[in-house]
């Protein structure tokens, strides 16, 4: 029944260089297009008008954004790899249970690893582990490529330029060897938007925690962490304190009142740090 | 016995009305209002009408015809003024559904946004808004007692005893509020309705309807048609709930059909429509006042019901009659006083939903059952079982119950105690945080429908022998088609395979049953085809005993056969006689055999609204059960571990599609219970009108089910089976609050119970987040 009220062209294309040619070709036509992956965000918004687009580019036919494996010591996560393809793969459990945490199995078939960092909705739960081990992300645009790590290009949001496209992430394979926690903590039922999602490794200078669901947008805070990894502090010391230096206010909406969202934040924290000054990998 | 249905179902082949594909027919789209009330200034419709395709832009202006079964409120486009967040207020109709949604997104509608009345206690307030001014003026159905002036859409009072005499006897009193807020049916399929008029004023729907034959009566009646000029047609529907018994999405068809000079429209609802803008499930805020003795013998109770009626009233002040009805719960007592209320709120209106007010009357009546056990110091199911009824002990109405007109709770309690291993019942600590705790609930349901209502069967022979069953049940999910070809096999004496029925009800052509809703299908439909079977039967005997030269007294009808009783060689086959029998010479005597029943419920007459005496329905039908459930205590998030029900059902007529309905039927109660809301903010607009974030139970969620049966026959029903539909459901959000209030040592009243309405209640907070 998803019905898009207005007609879009299709576009395939089989390199980077060519979708991106035709991004700015279509661009400049004023065809308002979109890189289309999964698709499951422009069909579910595009039928109750909260996407608008004349042409969508489907990059999940260029074989660089559908890479999967290990290249120079990195693994390499192609933008339009499902998130069941990545979970499936289990090269890196971490990323595998965090994405495997969004919406369900059906759509996890179709949602894919660049559309969920990219989308609109403000949970991208994926980017987490991508924050955690800040990979390098491969992206390409009007101007050419270009790759840094994920830390200098995410901010709230992947700050892309007009007409850019994620094509890879690479993530170091040493962290796959990492304890690491992921937890999901949902209203009330087993599929749902986070109430909020805490992923977090013990690398060798201490643990990194990234957060979904806590504020209006996914973050890693090193400011967080230099609190919480004060191991002197007695851990319900540390938490609250790096509660107070959250980036923005928490969550209040439908899912959860901040309050009880603050609440849970604590609690969540409480065991991950517990799990991992423990030393056990934990998903 | 596997349901006639599920090899269509399963394969795909199963043709719903959202389905139909035909280039002749045209579509309409709702424009629906973001507002939950608000004077409508203006519809600016310029554009939408000169977008390409379109044939109609309909408005509130286009049909004046005010709508409703108990009380005509609801004109079926809003005209000067929405009530309820998603009322509909104009419609495109054009040639294609992509047409005619661009054209509906054309529309232009200006509000002035007005007060809200957001819950029954708020809209009865002295300075609340007033809803419907013209409340005094709306026609309404017998026994519809509304205060005009106010938002009190209806009021119904039950009383037994003297309430004086019964605070007397009491030495304990307790009193207990609970809430919830409405929430949707979420049927898999969205309505759909397709309506052509016809040149000669024949109308003709096709309708995603449990209750076809209310929509032919209806639509005659709103629009003056002949009531035989409209043929209703109800394909498979997937899923109803009570929700389509509700007549809405045919009332659009046909507007927007006769705008176009009749030919075809279909409206096929989106998710959202379908939860905001069709009706869903009554919302309730209910105080109970409990008087008892030390030993806990309950003297008196006063009920307080207030339903959240919404915006328009349709059928909720029938809902609340069938709750006031069965007021007090299945216990005897002596003193009782039942109010029972129907309020006017900008919320959108109720239908039925599976239970028609008993699981709601269930959880106030059940918490406050609690709520006197605790006070009482007293193990709650004993508490129980010394006040639940048993024959001989009078119902709210006056009845008088009987072995066969009320189930054996008694049996269910003690089978249920079993099941529930009950002897424990008292909190388990697991670990540091998480502790494991158990809650029990009982109840009665009787089914209350409209005297007259009946329902009848057509039973007609193959020239093979075997049997095409017709009667006006819709196939909503239950299996009842199934089951009646069960009973009819078994009154004919041969294999249910043999035995065809037809999913499509076509008013035109089936027998009137007069709604597929409160579990009356097996139970009507039953005994009319057990009078359509005995009819056919006649005929079989009597031609087969001109053949065989016997009287038919002596003859016996037994797998397809015909024979003397005495001396069994003396026999024809039925495929010899059931189209008539021709003589060797070619000499024919009679025809095709048809067996006709009809069924109406015996001696029911409405309740009195001053007084609740009345006989509304026939039979009380029981059942206990039980949840478990582990909770953390600190985030209060919690797992439903196993729920167990065991009901009454008179006689199991097919093991596995009992089991399934009891088992959905849990699943959807405690679903009910444990999440579904609409979520409203201030202004009473729905935060979550789609299944993104409207969640319901999904397979791998649910408990461990436990479901056994206790078979007391019903003498009424046929062969002593009684209803089973909706008893899966009523005691579940009881049952589940009970073991969550134990577990977190805190009383639960509110639905649905999330983890943070939990937490909030334990740590003293405020329950009035948007996010509860």
């Amino acid at each position: 029944m998803p019905m898009i009220p207005y007609p879009f062209d299709y576009y395939q294309p089989a390199t980077v260089g060519e979708a991106v040619a035709l991004f700015v070709d279509l661009d400049a036509r004023g065809k308002q297009p979109l890189y289309f992956s999964g698709g499951t965000e422009i069909i579910t918004l595009g039928r109750i008008n909260e996407v608008y687009t004349e042409a969508v580019i489907d990059v999940k036919r260029i074989p660089d954004c559908r890479e999967i494996g290990r290249r120079s010591g990195a693994f390499v996560w192609g933008a339009a790899l499902t998130l069941s393809e990545i979970h499936d793969a289990r090269l890196f459990p971490l990323l595998g249970e965090t994405g495997a945490g969004v919406a369900d199995r059906t759509s996890r078939n179709k949602i894919t690893l660049g559309g969920n960092v990219c989308g609109r909705f403000i949970y991208k739960e994926a980017v987490l582990p991508l924050l955690l081990t800040d990979s390098p992300l491969r992206i390409a645009g009007p101007g050419g490529e270009r790759t840094a790590p994920i830390g200098q290009l995410f901010d709230r949001t992947l700050r892309l330029g007009r007409g850019e496209l994620l094509v890879q992430a690479m993530t170091d394979v040493r962290y796959a060897a990492f304890p690491y926690v992921t937890d999901k903590r949902r209203k009330g039922s087993a599929i749902d938007y986070p109430l909020l999602t805490v992923a977090a490794i013990r690398a060798e200078e201490g643990i990194r925690l990234a957060f979904s669901g806590v504020c209006a947008f996914p973050f890693r805070s090193t400011e967080m962490e230099l609190i919480l990894n004060r191991r002197e502090v007695p851990a319900e010391e540390r938490i609250a304190t790096a509660i107070a230096r959250l980036p923005a206010p928490i969550l209040n909406d439908i899912k959860g009142s901040a309050l009880y969202r603050e609440y849970v934040l604590k609690v969540t924290l409480g065991e991950t740090l517990e799990r991992l000054e423990k030393g056990v990998a934990i998903g | 016995m596997p349901k006639k249905e599920s090899y269509d179902k399963v394969t795909g082949a199963g043709h719903y009305t959202g389905d139909a594909v035909e280039a002749r027919i045209h579509h309409a789209r709702m424009k629906i209002s973001p507002y939950a009330h608000a004077r409508i200034l203006g519809i600016d419709a310029t554009a939408a009408r000169t977008a390409p395709g379109v044939r109609a832009i309909l408005t509130g202006d286009d049909c004046g015809v005010l709508t409703g079964e108990e009380i005509r409120d609801r004109p079926i486009i809003a005209k000067d003024r929405v009530r309820h967040y998603g009322e509909v207020v104009a419609v495109a109709v054009a040639d294609t559904e992509v047409q005619a949604k661009q054209a509906a997104d054309l529309i232009k509608v200006r509000y002035d946004p007005l007060p809200v009345v957001l819950s029954p206690t708020d809209a009865l307030r002295s300075d609340a808004p007033v809803l419907h001014e013209r409340l005094g003026e709306y026609e309404k159905g017998e026994g519809v007692v509304s205060v005009p002036g106010t938002n009190v859409a209806s009021v119904i009072h039950v009383r037994l005893g003297d309430m004086s005499q019964g605070w007397e006897q009491s030495e304990t009193v307790v009193e207990n509020a609970v809430a919830f807020k409405p929430s949707d049916h979420a049927a898999m399929e969205t309505r759909s309705a397709i309506a052509e008029i016809k040149p000669d004023g024949r109308v003709h729907i096709v309708s995603s309807t449990q209750a076809p034959f209310a929509v032919k009566q209806y639509l005659g009646k709103y629009f003056g048609v002949d009531v035989g000029f409209v043929t209703v047609e109800a394909p498979l529907v997937g899923g109803a709930y009570g929700g389509k018994a509700a007549i809405q999405p045919e009332l659009i068809a046909f507007l927007a059909s006769r705008a176009i000079g009749g030919r075809p429209v279909k409206v096929l609802y989106t998710r959202e429509e379908d939860m905001v803008t069709a009706p869903g499930h009554i919302g309730l805020e209910a105080t109970v006042r409990l008087g008892s003795t030390k030993e806990g013998k309950i003297k008196a109770a006063h009920l307080i019901y207030r339903f959240d009626g919404g915006a328009y009233d349709d059928k909720s002040s029938d809902i609340a009659r069938a709750a006031a009805g069965d007021c007090s719960g299945p216990y005897a007592i002596e003193h009782m006083h039942g109010e029972c209320l129907t309020i006017y709120t900008n919320h959108p209106y109720p239908s039925a939903f599976r239970g028609y007010g008993h699981a709601e009357l269930t959880f106030a009546v059940e918490r406050a059952i609690d709520a006197l056990a605790e006070e009482l110091q007293m193990d709650p199911w004993a508490l129980r079982m010394k006040n639940i009824v048993v024959p001989g002990d009078i119902a709210p109405t006056r009845d008088l119950l009987t072995p066969s007109n009320l189930g054996d709770l008694p049996a269910c309690m003690e089978r249920m105690k079993r099941l529930a291993e009950w002897d424990d019942w008292n909190l388990v600590q697991v670990d540091d945080h998480r502790v494991r705790a158990k809650g029990i609930s009982c109840f009665w349901k009787n089914s209350s429908i409209d005297p007259n209502a009946s329902s009848g069967a057509i039973v007609s022979f193959n020239p093979d022998g075997s049997l095409n069953l017709e009667t006006g049940v819709v196939e909503i999910g239950t299996g009842t088609k199934t089951v009646l070809a069960q009973i009819l096999a078994e009154r004919m004496r041969m294999r249910t395979e043999r035995i065809h029925v037809r999913f499509t009800v076509d008013t035109g052509i089936s027998p009137e049953h007069w709604k597929t809703v409160a579990s009356r299908g097996t139970f009507m439909a039953g005994r009319a085809v057990l009078h359509a079977a005995d009819d056919a039967i006649r005929q079989l005997l009597s031609i087969a005993a001109c053949v065989l030269r016997a009287d038919p007294d002596d003859l016996e009808l037994d797998c397809e056969k015909v024979f003397v009783r005495a001396d069994p060689s003396v026999q024809i086959d039925v495929k010899e006689i059931c189209y008539g029998y021709s003589f060797p010479n070619g000499n024919t005597i009679g025809g095709q055999i048809i067996g006709r029943g009809t069924y109406t419920q015996r001696r029911m007459n409405p309740m009195n609204p001053e007084t609740g005496e009345g006989t509304p329905g026939p039979e009380w039908n029981v059942g206990a059960q039980a949840v478990e459930v582990e909770l953390d205590t600190r985030d209060c998030s919690y797992r439903i571990l196993k729920a167990v029900s065991v009901n009454d059902a008179g006689r199991v007529m097919n093991r596995m599609g009992a089991l399934g309905q009891i088992k959905g039927a849990i699943a959807m109660g405690l679903s009910f219970a444990n999440r579904e809301t609409f979520l409203f903010d201030a202004e009473g607009r729905i935060q979550n009108p789609t299944l993104r974030d409207y969640s319901v139970f999904r397979y791998g969620e649910n408990p461990a089910y436990v479901v056994d049966f206790v078979e007391r026959p019903c003498l009424d029903g046929p062969y002593g089976a009684r209803a089973l539909g909706e008893h899966g459901l009523i005691g579940m959000p009881a049952a589940l609050a009970s073991a969550l209030s134990r577990a977190a040592g805190v009383r639960l009243n509110r639905l649905p119970l999330f983890p943070e309405r939990i937490w909030r209640a334990r740590m003293g907070y405020a329950d009035d987040t948007v996010s509860v």
